[in-house]
Formats: C-alpha cells, structure tokens, sequence
C-alpha cells in the first residue's frame, strides 16, 4: 500500500463537534457498509432466480 | 450385536457425538437454496482469513522480530499477517450484521450466535496485543498510552501492557487458542443446527 499511497504523514481525521474519526476507519466502514449493501442485493452468478414459495 | 448403552466414558462420548452430529451432518455435500446468497459467504471468508492468520503468525514466532523487521521476506509475511487480521475483522463484521438483520439465534440456534459473538469479542484482544508485540517503538508507545486504560480499569497489576513476555504469550498462544476453540464449537453447533433460513416474505403467493 505504501507503494500506492505517501503514508509517511500524520492520519488525517475528520472531525465534527464530538465526532472525530480517522479518514482511513471512516473509508473502512464505508467498504463495509457498501460489502454489505452489495451482498445483499447481487446474486451470485449461477445462482437460481427467486421464484414465488410455493 | 448388544443395543445396551456402552459402559466406558470413551463410547458414551462417541454415542453422543454421532447422535449430535451424524456424519452426513457434520459434512453436508448440499446446502439449501437460499444459501447461494452473497451474504451467506462471509461466516466461511471469515475463517478463511483465519487460517492464514494462524498460517502467517506461526511462521513469523517461528522466525522471531530481527526477521520480521530487518528482511524482505519477513516484512512480507508480516503485512500478510497484517491485512490477514484486517481481512477478519471486515468480513466478521459483515458476517455479524448480517446475521444480525436475520435473527440468526432463530429456530433454537441461540449457542450459535452467542459463540459467534464471544468469537468476535476475545478476537480484539488478541488482534490488540498484537500491537504491543511488534518490537518497536509503535508498540512502545501504543503500550504506555494504554496501559493507563487497564491500570484506571483496574486490571493493571495481573494484565500489564509493559511486560512484553506477558503481552506476547497472549498474542500467541492464550487468546489465539481460545478463538479458535471457540470458532470449533460455533462451527460445529452451525453444522448441528443447519444454516439459519431468511424471513418469510408476506404476500408473495
């Protein structure tokens, strides 16, 4: 990753009245929200339709 | 042949276990329908990046912190080990709001999501004594600021972050066993029970 990004610098943080957060957690979260969000609503290849219940 | 109850300790254990999980139990070829969803696969990407956690971290005890600091290949396994606990802690993450949003201790299956819970809390301190293992001055430091955690919680004097020795023995054998004995028991009580089944959807005829 160092290789990809200049990490030889202090983290940055976002901060907002009693809020404060690294930008790296938030982008972490944000992935996992977004992981999550996708794993649910894509099928996976090969994988039947849902049909009615029968 | 005698259908009478065995008397040594050793079959008793045997009867009970096969009675719990039958073999096409314990290692299933088939899983139901529902299974194919994406969200089902995050429990086994989870335990994936396990293996290589314990994989990358027997190695790296095995060679020692000159190795892992000074050359290339134990820099390498250690980010390997890195990104591989990273890899766990997302993936249970998801795992566990997912099941969440399923109710998954539904149908009986209260142990298996209590265990799955107590998984995730010991595995932070396992991943966090890991910081304080490194050898460096990151751990120098991450260990005097938190040690006035523990000594304000009052656990100071039997769990001191400053004693290396202790931290390490943590890091690499205590915790780490109890994860994965407990990753078993929730394994096992998963293939006991089946995978939880979603919700009924209302009015779909």
């Amino acid at each position: 990753m160092a290789a990809i990004f200049n990490l030889n610098h202090h983290a940055s943080y976002a901060h907002w009245h009693f809020f404060q957060m690294s930008v790296s957690n938030i982008i972490v979260i944000v992935l996992m929200l977004a992981v999550f969000g996708l794993a649910i609503a894509l099928r996976l290849p090969g994988a039947p339709k849902p049909g009615p219940n029968p | 042949m005698s259908t009478a109850a065995p008397k040594s300790w050793t079959g008793r254990v045997r009867e009970r276990a096969v009675g719990a999980l039958p073999p096409e139990k314990l290692l299933p070829d088939t899983q139901p329908a529902y299974v194919t969803s994406a969200i089902y696969l995050f429990g086994v990407l989870s335990l994936a990046s396990l293996v290589v956690i314990i994989a990358s971290g027997s190695i790296l005890a095995l060679k020692g912190p000159g190795w892992w600091h000074f050359t290339g290949v134990g820099h390498f396994f250690n980010s390997i080990h890195l990104w591989a606990v990273e890899l766990f802690f997302f993936f249970m993450v998801v795992h566990l709001w997912g099941k969440y949003w399923m109710a998954a201790w539904r149908g009986g299956r209260a142990r298996v999501w209590m265990t799955g819970a107590v998984i995730f809390l010991v595995a932070i301190p396992c991943a966090l004594t890991g910081y304080v293992s490194q050898q460096n001055f990151d751990a120098q430091w991450i260990s005097t600021q938190a040690k006035d955690a523990m000594n304000s919680a009052g656990i100071g004097a039997f769990f001191n972050l400053l004693n290396f020795g202790q931290m390490y023995s943590y890091h690499v054998l205590l915790l780490p066993l109890a994860v994965v004995a407990i990753v078993v028991a929730h394994i096992l009580l998963v293939r006991k029970h089946g995978v939880v089944p979603p919700f009924e959807i209302k009015g779909r005829s």
